[in-house]
């Protein structure tokens, strides 16, 4: 019998349990959770385990969950645990545990240490960014120098704090100076302001344009055993307007590709992906052991390229991939944990899934509006009309009382042939999440559309014949910017 | 006739009042008359707003100085009294800016069913928007609005409450569309271009009879009930730019087809061919394109791009036309010419053209080609078209124009042409002006 710890309480940490619920091996699983999810819960509970409900992030709270469930393996879904040392502290106990160390986490914990890393190992899909600690020379560096540039805090933050301007009209040029300006000081003021863990305060990139979307593997440290690409989507709006999200949907297929990228463009995204945990190695000597997914673009600069790292699974994207996956978690748990990845095999059916969340009203920037409302979901409907429903922000009060916690109440997802067949049979089941005191939801139509799908494929056909016009100058990795009155700078890549 | 434009950011960091500014000069096409913006911050709702053209109403010390992170505008082809000019703000129940494109052809009757006083259109509708979203909230109240008021209109009201609310009359008569910037801010307005301005990205047709309410934390769209659609077609052939794309369909693809239509309707032999500015040079692109004859540049322009269609006076049609009509004497003289223009109204300033190409610079044939059909009837929404009297097409054949032109011929394009060149189904336009049948949403 074995027994598996899965720390995390969002829709991610629903699939993943579910996965494991799933499993041939029929585990018992335990739960660590901060707020009780109660999809989790009841799968836990329903495999004969358990749950602890407690602070996440402390490493004591996990091990203390750990021995007293007296577990042979945690498997970490979000990034924070792993930031405050999770995964060593469980090892140290002699507990393996599915889940990056917190020096391998810092991939996506710090941006600068990724992007110094990526140079340092010349890992192709780099960007050229600054790193600044102290306010007063990022505010001069903007001044003098940012024109369309994304500004970043140094630190992951939960995903907030993130502005990107591309500035290309000289007429509205110190407009948007001053939002830039406005902006890195309020990354210092306010989105790093409780994070002390790092040096680096904010982060000042290019700016590159072209369709997102996100690769997720399993890794040993030594081999990448990548998952089918998909397609998250940020804006809180449809038709991509409004503020950025954690990610209102996400799409996948059919198969392992999206219908705007290639199966070259994969190839090569996993190989970037390889190159970074071939990197990591290098650099400490440590094997980075879980999931890492390369939150990427198709950019006129390389084709794929890194805009970010996350050391876990993405969310919604978890919920794409896991449901559908024709293999074990817990055979491909243990693999990762016995450097022997290599020996397993995924397969996938050749079909599209869409996930589409359901927020409450207020999320993403009113989170207090958008919390403590009573939820209701018509799992059994949802079911029927050939979906699953994977819980989210969401707190069972001890009165039984299910509420929201302020951010995505549930994720939705279906398969079928084609992305929009997936997308419509989503669409029918939205209207079983809802809240129980008249306060609104709301969730992106148009995720999964054949109107949005078209988009992207036109952007990524432009981008791409960019790229490829570079590539047959020799220009891949490489800028030439002419200043006036300062001459040629080549930057090499 | 009006150009309108709403911006609404995300977050509070963005001044959008230069932004409006850049947008409304995109729009300045739409309306030389008046223009306004007005800006919103925690404070409320400033305005600023005067006669004339856009970059010379608004001042770089003052549009820096207004802060507000939303913000509305209006380009305006109206003459309206000082306190009419959009946008206007109204204060009770809900203190609110509006501004709108287009007419209602029965604002004067539901004023007064609801014992409301205005001295204009604008602000008897606003004061109306006001009292329903009192009443029904702001996006109830937008569609009991849109429910009511018959015409082709689209509006964009911007609340001391932060909702922007924008509307497309279940006509689709005038044109909305949507766009964004990123993670930053949302921008509605009545033509693509005005998106294309700031460096956002157009996303979207606004739908007839949509409304879109935009919150602090919320983007809402909600749509009245299904009626007739009739999108406008003179967008196509004058009023938009030909860089903005009208429901879906863009503008210049319109105008070159209009060119090609134009050739195969009336063919004729020459040596050169002409194309007004600006309007007709992509007919005429088309035109030359079609039948190998070469395509010259025949006028330049002095002063400022006028739009001399949709101004209010005939001497400021005239002073319009000529600055914009000073002729190329060597591309023209002693050839065989084709000369394209966009419409006829009543006849005069074609007249001039034709007389100046004969007498001064001597060609040898002139033969007039018009990229509209014959304007024969008013504009009910909006459009500024002169007094039925007045109108050329009206009243003389094709013959009698060219003899009182002096040209040596003369014809239109036909409305099955137009109706071709756009490329909607007949019954989804309204054609009023070219055949006086209006659609349903004419009638209060």
């Amino acid at each position: 019998m074995v027994k598996v710890l899965v720390i995390g309480d969002a829709s991610r940490e629903h699939a993943i349990t579910d996965a494991f619920f799933r499993s041939v091996h029929e585990p018992r699983i335990y739960a660590a959770m901060s707020r009780r999810n109660p999809g989790i819960t009841r799968l836990s509970k329903q495999s004969g385990g358990d749950i602890a409900i407690g602070d996440i992030n402390n490493p004591e709270f996990i091990v203390k969950v750990a021995k007293d469930f007296n577990v042979d393996f945690a498997f970490v879904g979000p990034e924070e645990p792993l930031f405050h040392g999770v995964a060593d502290a469980l090892e140290e106990l002699g507990i393996p545990c599915v889940g990056a160390k917190r020096q391998m986490a810092l991939v996506e914990m710090s941006k600068a240490f990724m992007r110094r890393l990526m140079w340092k190992y010349k890992v192709p899909g780099r960007l050229r960014f600054k790193a600044f600690k102290s306010l007063e020379t990022a505010v001069a560096y903007v001044n003098e120098y940012a024109e369309s540039v994304a500004i970043k805090p140094a630190r992951q933050a939960g995903g907030k704090g993130v502005k990107v301007i591309a500035d290309l009209q000289v007429y509205l040029s110190k407009e948007k100076r001053e939002v830039k300006k406005e902006h890195v000081k309020a990354v210092y003021e306010k989105h790093m302001a409780v994070y002390d863990d790092i040096d680096d305060k904010v982060l000042i990139e290019e700016r590159v344009e072209g369709p997102e979307y996100t690769l997720q593997v399993f890794t040993d440290g030594r081999h990448v055993l990548p998952l089918p690409a998909v397609q998250d989507n940020k804006n809180a709006y449809e038709m991509d307007i409004g503020p950025e999200t954690g990610g209102m949907g996400s799409i996948s297929g059919p198969g392992w590709l999206l219908p705007f990228l290639t199966e070259e463009e994969y190839r090569r995204s996993v190989e970037i992906i390889q190159g970074v945990i071939d990197a990591l190695w290098k650099e400490t000597g440590v094997r980075y052991k879980g999931v890492i997914s390369g939150q990427m673009m198709l950019t006129a600069l390389w084709g794929p390229t890194i805009i970010e790292f996350y050391s876990r699974f993405g969310d919604p994207e978890a919920c794409n991939v896991l449901p559908y996956m024709e293999a074990d978690i817990v055979e491909i748990s243990e693999a990762i944990i016995d450097e022997r990845l290599n020996t397993i095999k995924i397969s996938f059916p050749d079909i599209a899934t869409v996930v589409k969340a359901v927020a409450p009203k207020g999320y993403p920037d009113y989170r207090d509006l958008a919390k403590g409302h009573p939820v209701r979901i018509d799992e059994e409907t949802i079911r029927r009309k050939g979906c699953k429903v994977y819980y989210g922000s969401l707190d069972e009060r001890p009165d039984g009382v299910v509420v929201t916690a302020g951010s995505r109440i549930a994720e939705i997802v279906a398969a079928a042939p084609t992305i929009p067949e997936a997308s419509n049979i989503v669409e029918g089941c939205i209207q079983y999440v809802g809240l129980l005191d008249g306060w609104g939801t709301f969730h992106r139509s148009d995720i999964g559309s054949e109107v949005l799908l078209r988009k992207r494929i036109e952007q990524a056909q432009l981008i791409r014949e960019i790229y490829r016009y570079r590539a047959s100058r020799g220009l891949i990795g490489k800028t030439i910017d002419w200043i006036p009155g300062k001459g040629k700078i080549e930057y090499e890549f | 006739m009006a150009g309108i434009v709403g911006i609404y950011a995300f977050d509070k960091l963005w001044r959008m009042a230069r932004f409006t500014y850049y947008s409304l000069l995109a729009l300045q096409h739409r309306g030389q008359e008046s223009a306004g913006l007005v800006t919103c911050h925690d404070e409320g709702l400033i305005d600023y707003k005067g006669r004339g053209n856009v970059d010379r109403i608004f001042y770089e010390e003052k549009l820096t100085a207004m802060t507000g992170w939303m913000s509305i505008g209006c380009v305006d082809a109206e003459v309206r009294p000082n306190q009419s000019i959009q946008p206007i703000i109204v204060s009770r129940p809900i203190r609110l800016a509006f501004c709108m494109d287009g007419k209602a052809v029965n604002w004067n009757r539901l004023a007064v069913e609801e014992g409301i006083s205005a001295e204009s259109d604008v602000e008897a509708i606003a004061k109306i928007l006001s009292k329903y979203i009192e009443n029904f909230g702001p996006s109830e109240g937008a569609l009991k609005l849109l429910e009511v008021l018959s015409g082709g209109y689209c509006f964009i009201a911007l609340t001391e409450r932060k909702e922007m609310i924008v509307a497309r009359s279940p006509s689709g008569l005038k044109p909305m569309v949507i766009g964004s910037f990123g993670f930053d801010y949302g921008i509605v307005a009545s033509e693509s271009c005005a998106i294309d301005v700031i460096g956002a990205e157009y996303k979207a047709d606004i739908l007839p009879g949509e409304v879109y309410l935009f919150t602090p934390y919320s983007i809402e769209r909600a749509r009245a009930p299904k009626s007739k659609v009739t999108y406008c077609s003179f967008e196509y052939v004058y009023l938009a730019r030909p860089d903005s794309y009208i429901n879906d369909v863009s503008v210049y693809d319109a105008r070159t087809k209009i060119g090609e239509v134009l050739a195969e309707e009336y063919p004729v032999d020459g040596d050169v061919i002409i194309g007004v500015p600006e309007t007709a040079i992509p007919f005429a692109i088309a035109y030359s394109n079609k039948t190998k004859i070469p395509l010259a540049m025949g006028f330049v322009r002095t002063g400022p791009h006028v739009r001399s269609a949709i101004k209010p006076t005939q001497f400021e049609r005239l002073v319009g036309v000529q600055l914009k009509l000073n002729p190329i004497k060597s591309a023209i003289r002693g050839k065989r010419l084709i000369l394209i223009d966009d419409s006829v109204v009543r006849g005069n300033t074609t007249k001039n053209t034709v007389t100046l190409m004969r007498n001064k610079l001597g060609v040898k044939e002139v033969h007039v080609r018009i990229g509209s059909p014959k304007i024969i009837s008013h504009c009910p929404f909006g459009v500024e078209v002169p007094p039925e009297d007045e109108l050329i097409a009206r009243h003389l054949t094709d013959e009698e124009v060219a003899a009182v032109v002096g040209a040596d011929s003369f014809h239109w394009l036909s409305v099955d042409g137009l109706v071709k060149a756009i490329g909607f189904p007949r019954n989804m336009l309204c054609l009023g002006c070219f055949t006086g049948e209006y659609p349903p949403c004419h009638k209060g």
